[in-house]
């Protein structure tokens, strides 16, 4: 290694760590409890139990990975300055850690004390999160479209986290608000400003690094925001605004959503299917499930949007099954398969002594322990999408999911171990080089 | 022994062409220039060169190769 290089950019590994190893247990859980429930509540979207279920996928496993990637990505492939790293994730990571268990237990128990409890704990985790990673991306000289995709997913999540908070409160009591329109909006800045907008940005620069594709065209990158940005912006006005042609703006933003969607999930597949190498490493597999799991959402999607919709319940609860955990859970286990033993691979370098090579960054987790988890993400998932209608399917979905979680943190816990012995194994050899020297270690 | 002033990465898995930039860049001379051949555009590398003065062009190739030239500033 170059010992006159700086790698100093890069925040320490247990910053993004705390979250990537944490986030699976909220996987771990929504699959068992599932296993142990039972899907008949997933007949219906706005069951309880269901909205517990969405919260602990969506507010524990998703955003989990996805602050913790931010606190990452925005100084190393930026250059943003996250100021004082440590501290901002210990609490970005208290209040979500806690807040989304707190969230979950209020839906399913209905105890309004609950609800409250666990907006003042989410709610200041978000915003010192937007706060203080907003600062470092507007700090940034440089332009380029990843840079203005990770601005906009940040400043969506103001929205987001506000809208979500407006829906607690209401359920605590403490606040009136006219729930479905704002649950409409909260689940559209979720999903689309703040996770799709950061999944996109992310995949600009990812994508052709890490599965060698060719680069997005920058006839996307660089209308995919303003597309989802004015999507939303309309799609708000019609669901605040009360006259005869918000109707109009409602529909004309979502399939603006779609369309924008639909672009970045097909571009994505084509760039796969042109990668210089073609090889059927997990996180590909897992990005091609995403994307086509995306793509799907966006075509049942325009069909309920040209036949006026439909009067299933199920429906919308398949479809959500369908974006969280075929869409953003694949993705996001794709990343972390690259994510972890980069970081791993980026810290060893930087505190191994000059002359000693870290391993393999494609080694450090055997391909045969994440393709058995790549299968069993997927069997899940095939059983859990046709679960609101078929509640005996969520039982083993459930189970499926619980245990592709257990195995995806058994697998990013390797090279974290990886990353403990080198260390310690470098330290005992200067302390025992230097001690046969005669020499005191430093300490 | 002077490591190359290319590195062709185009078939490297990552992080291979990082970490074979970084090694060239070790033995760098001032005036000298490192190329190095890509499908992409490496950020994390480009964060690493612009915090130890270096300075570098990029050109786009017809066939998407990104010729990446880097010298010390």
């Amino acid at each position: 290694m170059s010992a006159h290089l700086s790698f100093d950019q890069a925040p320490p590994i247990s910053v993004p760590l705390r979250f990537f190893l944490t986030a699976p247990l909220f996987g771990i859980a929504a699959g068992l409890l599932l296993a142990i429930d039972g899907g008949e509540t997933l007949a219906n979207r706005g069951h309880p139990f269901t909205l517990g279920l969405t919260h602990l996928i969506a507010a524990g496993f998703l955003l989990q990975v996805m602050a913790g990637a931010l606190f990452q990505f925005v100084p190393v492939v930026t250059g943003g300055n996250v100021r004082r790293p440590q501290l901002v994730a210990s609490l970005v990571h208290l209040g979500l850690g806690l807040g989304t268990p707190l969230l979950a237990t209020a839906f399913f128990t209905l105890r309004p004390a609950l609800f409250t409890a666990a907006v003042s704990l989410l709610a200041p985790g978000l915003l010192i999160l937007v706060a203080i990673v907003g600062l470092a991306l507007i700090g940034v000289s440089a332009q380029g479209d990843t840079l203005r995709a990770l601005r906009a997913a940040v400043l969506s999540l103001l929205p987001t986290a506000l809208l979500g908070a407006t829906l607690a409160l209401t359920l605590s009591g403490l606040v009136v608000s006219p729930v479905a329109r704002v649950l409409e909006a909260h689940q559209a800045w979720a999903l689309g400003g703040w996770a799709l907008t950061l999944l996109a940005g992310v995949s600009w620069s990812v994508v052709p690094m890490f599965q060698i594709t060719p680069p997005y065209p920058t006839a996307l990158t660089r209308t995919f925001v303003p597309a989802m940005l004015t999507g939303l912006g309309l799609l708000s006005m019609g669901l605040l605004v009360s006259a005869p042609w918000a109707d109009g703006l409602l529909l004309l933003g979502k399939a603006l959503l779609l369309a924008d969607a639909a672009a970045f999930a097909a571009m994505t597949l084509n760039l796969q299917a042109r990668a210089k190498r073609k090889n059927s490493d997990s996180t590909r597999l897992f990005f091609r499930v995403a994307m086509i799991c995306l793509l799907s959402f966006c075509v049942v999607g325009a069909l309920l949007l040209a036949t006026g919709g439909s009067t299933m319940t199920e429906l919308p609860v398949a479809l959500g099954i369908l974006l969280l955990l075929g869409v953003f859970g694949a993705a996001v286990c794709g990343m972390l398969y690259k994510i972890v033993p980069f970081l791993v691979w980026l810290h060893l370098r930087s505190q191994l002594p000059k002359g000693v090579i870290p391993p393999n960054v494609n080694r450090m987790i055997p391909p045969v322990r994440t393709q058995r988890q790549f299968w069993l993400y997927l069997l899940g998932l095939a059983l859990l999408l046709p679960s609101p209608w078929l509640p005996l399917a969520a039982r083993a979905g459930g189970l499926c999911l619980a245990l592709s979680c257990g195995l995806l943190l058994a697998n990013l816990v390797g090279p974290v171990r990886i990353y403990r012995q080198h260390l310690r194994q470098h330290h005992n050899q200067f302390i025992s080089q230097n001690c046969a020297d005669g020499e005191r270690p430093e300490s | 022994m002077n490591q190359p002033l290319l590195i062709d990465g185009r078939e490297m898995e990552p992080p291979e062409p990082f970490e074979a930039t970084i090694a060239a860049l070790d033995t760098l001379q001032p005036g000298e220039e490192l190329t190095l051949l890509l499908n992409c555009q490496p950020h994390p590398l480009y964060q690493v060169l612009r915090r130890n003065g270096y300075v570098w062009t990029e050109t786009w190739d017809d066939d998407g190769t990104n010729v990446i030239r880097i010298r010390l500033a």
